[in-house]
């Protein structure tokens, strides 16, 4: 997350909003965003519905995998990164930089 | 005798619907290992999920931003662990 909002205003500049998704509680995840000085949403999937309908829930984990998302303006799906290489969300940075996703 | 007969019946019945739930139980878990990931390219599942803000409890719904912004969906694993 702290990745992500290291690089907050260059996605910003592109007209994205970020969002984080956990199966933590809503409470917990303000707290985790004050904690690291994260300053976009923390969203709560306490259930692991939403989780389940991405197919990423992990059972080693009984959570999800880290997955990031690019979602376009059209509700399509952009770019995706997986597990370690959704650590460094470069690729997701350089796609927003695209003029295309700035219409 | 009539009575133990009906113990047994009811031991019977209990069997039953305990694996009746058992099987539902299983039936509902395989379908959520089924759903597959999105493909690029494929519509984002709409969502309505909570962010507490501090003061209030809010809902986000993914929909809400259509035509609007481009939205990175971040999903972690644990909140407290890593960054």
């Amino acid at each position: 997350m702290k990745n992500f909002q290291a690089n907050l205003k260059a996605l910003e500049a592109a007209d994205t909003q970020v969002l984080g998704v956990s199966m933590d509680s809503a409470f917990a995840n303000k707290a985790f965003a004050d904690q690291i000085g994260v300053t976009f949403p923390l969203l709560s999937d306490w259930g692991g519905k939403v989780t389940h309908e991405y197919g990423i829930y992990k059972d080693e984990y009984q959570a999800p995998r880290r997955v990031n998302f690019l979602i376009g303006k059209d509700g399509k799906i952009m770019e995706e990164q997986v597990d370690r290489d959704a650590i460094d969300p470069k690729k997701i940075v350089d796609a927003c930089a695209r003029p295309t996703l700035k219409n | 005798m009539h009575k133990k007969r009906s113990g047994v019946l009811a031991a019977a019945l209990l069997v039953t619907m305990t694996s009746g739930l058992i099987a539902q139980n299983k039936a509902v878990q395989s379908k959520k290992e089924t759903s597959t990931m999105p493909k690029v390219g494929d519509m984002a599942p709409d969502f309505t999920l909570k962010h507490f803000d501090g003061n209030d409890l809010k809902d986000v719904k993914l929909s809400d931003y259509r035509g609007k912004k481009n939205v990175v969906l971040a999903f972690y694993i644990f909140a407290f662990t890593g960054g």
